[in-house]
């Protein structure tokens, strides 16, 4: 009897490996490729891959300057524009989960995560584009921010509802109001999943392709980084590039695809690094 | 202490970010007041504007010209909405709306471009020779098989095996459906009815089974070149990258012709232009597929570029640069991109008429 339950144990092992292998083999297939077709790119262009404007096509294979900062750029302003709003309304939905503000935006936060990204690149060309005259990465921005908020919201959630009834009840024992009981004891608690939350939003804003369809304009010849002129970003650069009917154009997106990649990766480490200290 | 370091992690991520954009924005400033045009549209002509804005920045680093390859329709849709400052578009305003902006939008006839019938034979090879008639009887899908007569009278010499024709078409809408279905209505008008003139139609193909949808011309080229014994159509580029055989085309004069900088050219040689760049283009696409002129490939069209007559002072310099450079020096050879032809003498001449057109308003 010992032998076959150790046997199925370990069939059962077996199974629980495999499956999350080949969960995890298209992230390691799509790694895999970038480097492959990227890197050799990359390579032969050193340093001019980055700080060269896009190529025409049947030209060089290097360049993503203009790409490279917008995806930053953009990173960063709708960053500004989402997290301060997302945080605020992840505390008034789990601190006041009752009042009817706080299901409102529960309400509002989950129909954004089921709206296309595409309508949210519509509405903000409507309603930001068009009276602007122009697109501009102010207008990007803010449909990324949009991208993000729901997601964005729902980890900052997560995060502070995960803390223990008891902490919250020690502080209003004390004679806090629940509002400082939030902001100086649950959130501090939380603070690593809110952090996660924000990286979350960060590398959702710089992967995003279609809210920048109509609202960012393809700044590719020289470099913007006035928000309210047009901008570009790796995302948009790899997928006009990747259909091209010329070589290099297909090359500079496979290197893109490597940088965007090796971004994410970045952040990730950079800020799993610097939380590292933090214990609840 | 926890919100201590939660307050310190969050600018030690972001710190490097914001200082290369200010580094960027620094250097940036440096450089002279610079004028920036936006258009959009067309994405056949998309690889030739960057070409364009690459060379034009290097002659004349005030200007920057940027463009967003969206599709004929959004492109002047998005320049009529005053979103941008012109558009690339590859059918003409139509009538009507010609009509609605009369003298106060200038087209001009920039780049010429061909639409390529590709396919995949293995067992003949290059050679394949096609007329209207025929490729409209395999897009209804009355021939079905390779061998089917008809085929084969115009083909003496290939080794046509009997097999089905998967005959691949574009899924999306697309300006390349409609210069390809312009040219089998004019070439076989019998055939191919004025009602499957357009860009997405219903494909008689499909219904008898042998038709496969597929997405932009790289979509089509891609499925062709994994499909056996299949057929498509696409834009010349995208031919001559693909590596794939093309097939010669019937024109009126009963000559079989690849597309070729020649052979595309002679299309418009005889074209009959408006008195001027305000004029209305709304016919020209009709005359210039299946042109009845010796030499000249049957599946050709312009693509335009859109501008207004009146611009903000700070852009006029900009437009009249610009125009006069996509009329002159953007045509010679090594400015314009593999897969595009450049228009003829006489049409770049009435194209430079355009720069005196353009005025502060």
């Amino acid at each position: 009897m010992a032998e076959v339950r150790a046997l199925l144990d370990i069939l059962f092992k077996g199974c629980v490996l495999l499956i999350a292998f080949l969960a995890l083999v298209p992230v390691l297939h799509l790694t895999l490729a970038a480097i492959v077709n990227g890197g050799p790119v990359i390579a032969s262009a050193g340093l001019k891959f980055f700080t060269e404007v896009p190529p025409p096509p049947g030209n060089r294979t290097y360049g993503i300057l203009t790409s490279l900062i917008g995806t930053i750029e953009l990173a960063l302003l709708s960053t500004l524009v989402g997290v301060p709003i997302s945080f605020m309304a992840a505390v008034l939905v789990v601190e006041f989960p009752h009042s009817r503000l706080g299901r409102i935006v529960r309400l509002l936060s989950r129909t954004l995560l089921e709206l296309p990204t595409i309508l949210i690149g519509m509405f903000v060309f409507t309603i930001i584009v068009v009276p602007l005259g122009s697109p501009s990465i102010l207008a990007a921005s803010i449909a990324l921010a949009l991208v993000m908020l729901p997601y964005v919201t729902t980890y900052i959630e997560t995060a502070l509802s995960s803390v223990p009834r008891t902490y919250r009840e020690a502080g209003l024992a004390l004679g806090m109001t629940k509002a400082r009981v939030a902001f100086t004891i649950v959130v501090p608690i939380a603070v690593r999943g809110v952090v996660t939350g924000i990286l979350v939003g960060l590398a959702k804003a710089m992967g995003e392709t279609a809210p920048l369809l109509f609202t960012l304009g393809r700044a590719r010849t020289s470099l913007n980084v006035d928000p309210l002129g047009p901008g570009d970003a790796i995302p948009l650069l790899i997928y006009d590039y990747a259909q091209a009917p010329y070589e290099n154009l297909r090359e500079v997106a496979w290197g893109a695809t490597l940088v965007l990649i090796t971004l994410f990766l970045l952040v990730y480490v950079l800020a799993r690094l610097t939380i590292r200290g933090v214990r609840v | 202490m926890v919100s201590l370091r939660f307050l310190l992690a969050v600018p030690l991520v972001f710190l490097p970010l914001i200082a290369i954009i200010v580094y960027f924005a620094s250097t940036g400033a440096e450089e002279a007041e610079k004028t920036v045009l936006i258009g959009s549209g067309s994405s056949f002509i998309a690889p030739q504007m960057y070409a364009w804005a690459s060379q034009l920045k290097s002659k004349y680093p005030w200007l920057a010209v940027e463009y967003e390859s969206v599709g004929s329709g959004a492109g002047l849709a998005n320049f009529l909405d005053g979103v941008r400052d012109f558009a690339a578009s590859d059918p003409p305003l139509p009538k009507n709306l010609w009509e609605k902006y009369r003298g106060k939008v200038i087209q001009l006839p920039v780049i010429l471009g061909a639409i390529a019938v590709i396919y995949n034979l293995p067992e003949a090879g290059e050679g394949l020779r096609l007329t209207g008639e025929v490729l409209a009887l395999i897009y209804t899908g009355e021939i079905k098989y390779w061998d089917d007569p008809r085929i084969k009278e115009l083909n003496p010499g290939l080794n046509l095996p009997s097999k089905e024709i998967i005959a691949v078409h574009r899924s999306d809408s697309s300006g390349t459906t409609e210069i390809f279905t312009l040219f089998l209505h004019k070439s076989a008008p019998s055939v191919w009815p004025r009602e499957l003139v357009g860009k997405a139609i219903d494909w008689p193909v499909d219904r008898k089974g042998n038709g496969v949808g597929a997405k932009g011309n790289e979509g089509v080229t891609s499925t062709v070149k994994s499909t056996p014994y299949s057929i498509g159509y696409v834009e010349w580029s995208y031919a001559l990258d693909s590596g794939l055989p093309m097939a010669a085309i019937m024109n009126p004069r009963g000559e079989f012709l690849l597309p070729s900088i020649e052979s595309i050219q002679k299309a418009v040689q005889n074209v009959e232009l408006p008195e001027s760049p305000l004029g209305d283009f709304s016919s020209l696409p009709l005359d210039v597929v299946y042109a009845d002129v010796e030499g000249a490939y049957p599946i050709v069209s312009f693509t335009f570029l859109i501008f207004w007559v009146e611009y903000p002072q700070e852009k006029v310099e900009a437009v009249r640069t610009f125009i006069e450079y996509v009329s002159t020096e953007g045509q010679m050879e090594g400015n314009v991109v593999k897969g595009y032809v450049p228009v003829p003498d006489n049409i770049r001449r009435f194209n430079l008429e355009a720069v005196s057109l353009v005025r502060e308003g």
